[in-house]
């Protein structure tokens, strides 16, 4: 059975991320548990006699969705975001000592439903989660869905749309409490997202896992002739204690430039204790190989 | 007002309700045409000391008047709200910034806010003149929702009737639908939605069900057979207060609205505060935790009505709770990886189930058993169904899988509700064939 799932300390172990961020590389494991479970549609009742019984439910799900956030951040493309389609084929191989490491294959849908695009990217990647430690060391390979000029392109069409948009921005939550999102802000929720997906990545754990819930507030909007510099507050929904959590986030973007991210959330308050915080802070590499 | 706090012990006036009582003092003032405010501002200035609240107190004292203390200087720690006429505006920042005063806009332009308000306040005139066009593509507040029901009651009285089955911890009364054609304490379906507050799709989707129960009954023919057997009992608002809530205040609430002497945070939650498997992994003891199980099983009134209800009837068959979001179709246990008995059955069908909604619209739901396919979570009302010898127990998580979450968008209420509904069916359908 899963351990049980406490929220974080509220004053933990988790300081000030490093200013640059770079790819761990991956540590060789003693082979402890070797499970491998073909996922189909169906779900994980079809192949019961192959998991192991330290797997936590939907630990290739954990894996590719840290994975994609991995991705997003580090593409660093408000108009090329992936999302989820389906898990293929995965494998884990756990190390009670040290953690777990995850090798998958997963499919992956356009962010935004909106846009006309078919097809299905296709990943690989290998997840190592350390134990009770957020952020998995990340080794992520998807197929090339759009040329690189022309992603740029999207993206500096994306860049002229929030140009035009009027400042001070006159919002206060994206979405609505309806779920709609006025379409001529919608640049606005990508960039967010893209954001929060570098926050995500580094919180998520084994267990842990988020979605970006809505945009609370926009503290800063500024479109200079080089760099947009975006300062909001997003609540994150952490799926396995249900908890919405308030990040700050502070990003310079522009198309074909490195993501800059800074951000400070604010973890569960107890009866006794102050509320925490976290914080991090992260440079996206300017060398993308396999793109 | 339907749903307005009752007699049960409360805060005092809160500051919002001071800010509304102001704002709408203003309405009234503009309403007849005497007072103009645009370009005013309120500005939220924090005092750090007592000389900088001396500074403020200054203001006060300055004839003609330059401000408005919406909230006047106290102590340091309390923040200090003026109201400043836009022709005041650069002099009074000057004042504030050379005196080392620190503040924020609280609102940019209070004739903008007025305007905003002055409408929305006509908009729903408008929409309680016209009850006949209520929308189910659209989210709706409790008001709505409860007006909906009398009226839904009313037009099908042949079929549908209203049961208050109690009071939330606010005092409002919790609604049960019962659709019946007959009978006597017949063999009986439940169906509850809203019981996290948040997920707002849950109230819509049982709000349309409830109509497609209705138009159904004598030309479908599974939901004819189901209803000509059996009764259908449907909750729609299970949490009330907290509904309430994610319209006022929190959009993002969940747990209820309950406190107790000396508790710093608020609100239990009702899908961890039943009896069975309570306080278990899966739960937290921790007041201030969404997944706050409560002091002890069944503490929360809106958990207890139902407890009392079902229990009393006594021939409840099936139960189906209906939560978002994730896709996934679940039974017990939740509080732990052991199967139920009969496990095997209830795979197969929710398989059919899962099946029969992908049919509609190609959603893909994944299904199993809560505790395999979700999380481990204790004390929730599935398992309590189960042990009280509910065999076919239920529980839904609907669209989407993250991409709104909670916010999903008014456009997806008719289609989650339409491929829903081939789920329900089909469970109910298999409930009626299988009588235990």
């Amino acid at each position: 059975m899963p351990p049980r799932r406490q929220p974080p300390p509220a004053s933990g172990p988790w300081g000030p991320r490093p200013a640059v961020l770079l790819l761990a590389p991956l540590l060789l494991l003693t082979q402890q548990g070797v499970a491998a479970a073909p996922v189909g549609a169906e779900g994980p009742e079809d192949s019961p006699g192959l998991q192991d019984a330290e797997f936590p439910s939907g630990l290739l799900q954990q894996a590719a969705r840290a994975a994609l956030h991995f991705f997003n951040f580090r593409a660093g493309s408000p108009s090329a975001l992936r999302v989820l389609a389906a898990v293929l084929e995965g494998r884990a191989t756990v190390n009670p000592k040290k953690g777990c490491q995850v090798d998958l294959v997963f499919t992956t849908d356009h962010y935004n439903p909106e846009v006309g695009e078919e097809h299905l990217g296709k990943c690989s990647a290998r997840v190592f989660f350390r134990n009770q430690k957020p952020r998995p060391a990340i080794n992520v390979t998807c197929t090339r869905l759009i040329e690189k000029n022309k992603r740029q392109e999207e993206d500096y069409l994306l860049y002229k749309h929030m140009k035009q948009l009027k400042t001070p921005l006159d919002v206060t939550s994206i979405p609505d409490s309806h779920g709609h999102i006025d379409p001529s802000l919608r640049p606005i929720w990508d960039l967010a997202f893209l954001g929060s997906s570098y926050v995500m990545w580094e919180k998520t754990t084994q267990f842990l896992h988020y979605y970006m819930a809505q945009i609370s507030s926009v503290n800063q909007w500024k479109t200079n002739d080089d760099t947009i510099d975006f300062d909001y507050t997003v609540l994150l929904h952490e799926f396995s204690t249900q908890e919405i959590i308030p990040c700050r986030i502070h990003l310079g973007w522009y198309p074909g430039k490195p993501l800059k991210v800074k951000y400070h959330c604010q973890e569960l308050q107890t009866p006794e204790e102050a509320s925490g915080t976290e914080e991090g802070s992260a440079v996206a590499p300017t060398e993308l190989n396999n793109f | 007002m339907p749903g307005a706090p009752g007699g049960g012990p409360g805060p005092g006036p809160s500051p919002v309700d001071r800010w509304t009582l102001v704002v709408f003092s203003f309405i009234m003032a503009t309403a007849l045409g005497q007072m103009n405010f645009t370009g005013d501002q309120v500005l939220r200035v924090l005092a750090k000391n007592e000389k900088q609240l001396s500074v403020l107190r200054d203001l006060d004292g300055l004839k003609p008047q330059k401000v408005d203390f919406w909230r006047s200087p106290a102590k340091p720690s309390l923040p200090v709200d003026m109201r400043v006429p836009f022709s005041e505006l650069k002099d009074i920042k000057a004042y504030l910034e050379s005196h080392g005063l620190a503040y924020s806009i609280m609102i940019k332009d209070i004739q903008v806010l007025l305007d905003k308000e002055r409408e929305a306040m006509a908009k729903s005139r408008r929409l309680e003149r016209s009850t006949s066009s209520f929308s189910y593509s659209s989210y709706h507040t409790l008001e709505e929702i409860y007006n909906w029901m009398d009226n839904f009651v009313t037009e099908y009285s042949d079929i549908v009737s209203k049961i208050q089955i109690g009071h939330s911890f606010e005092n409002r009364s919790i609604l049960v639908l019962k659709f019946s054609t007959g009978g006597s304490q017949r063999r009986a379906i439940w169906i509850d939605t809203g019981i996290h507050s948040r997920e707002w799709i849950t109230h819509a989707t049982g709000i349309w069900t409830a109509k497609k129960i209705v138009s159904d009954y004598g030309k479908d023919r599974t939901l004819t057979n189901i209803l000509n057997a059996m009764d259908i009992f449907m909750e729609i608002v299970t949490n009330p207060d907290g509904f309430a809530f994610t319209h006022s205040m929190n959009r993002l609430w969940r747990k209820n609205k309950s406190t107790r002497p000396g508790m710093f945070c608020i609100g239990v939650d009702l899908n961890r505060n039943w009896k069975s498997g309570f306080g278990g992994n899966g739960s937290n003891n921790n007041p201030c935790s969404e997944t706050y199980r409560g002091p002890s099983p069944q503490s929360e009134p809106e958990v207890a009505a139902i407890v009392n209800f079902i229990t009393t009837h006594g021939n409840v068959k099936a139960l189906i709770s209906i939560h978002s979001y994730s896709q996934m179709l679940m039974y017990p246990y939740g509080h732990s990886l052991e199967p139920v008995p009969n496990q095997e059955e209830l795979y197969q069908l929710a398989k059919d189930a899962v099946k029969a909604l992908y049919e509609v619209h190609g959603i893909e739901y994944i299904y199993g058993s809560i505790s395999a396919t979700l999380y481990v979570a204790s004390g929730i009302t599935v398992d309590w169904a189960y042990d009280s010898g509910i065999k076919y127990a239920f529980t839904f998580e609907l669209r989407d899988t993250g991409r709104y979450g909670f916010l999903l968008p008014a456009s997806q209420i008719v289609p989650t509700a339409q491929e829903t509904w081939l789920a329900l069916r089909t469970i109910m359908e298999h409930t009626l064939q299988h009588p235990y």
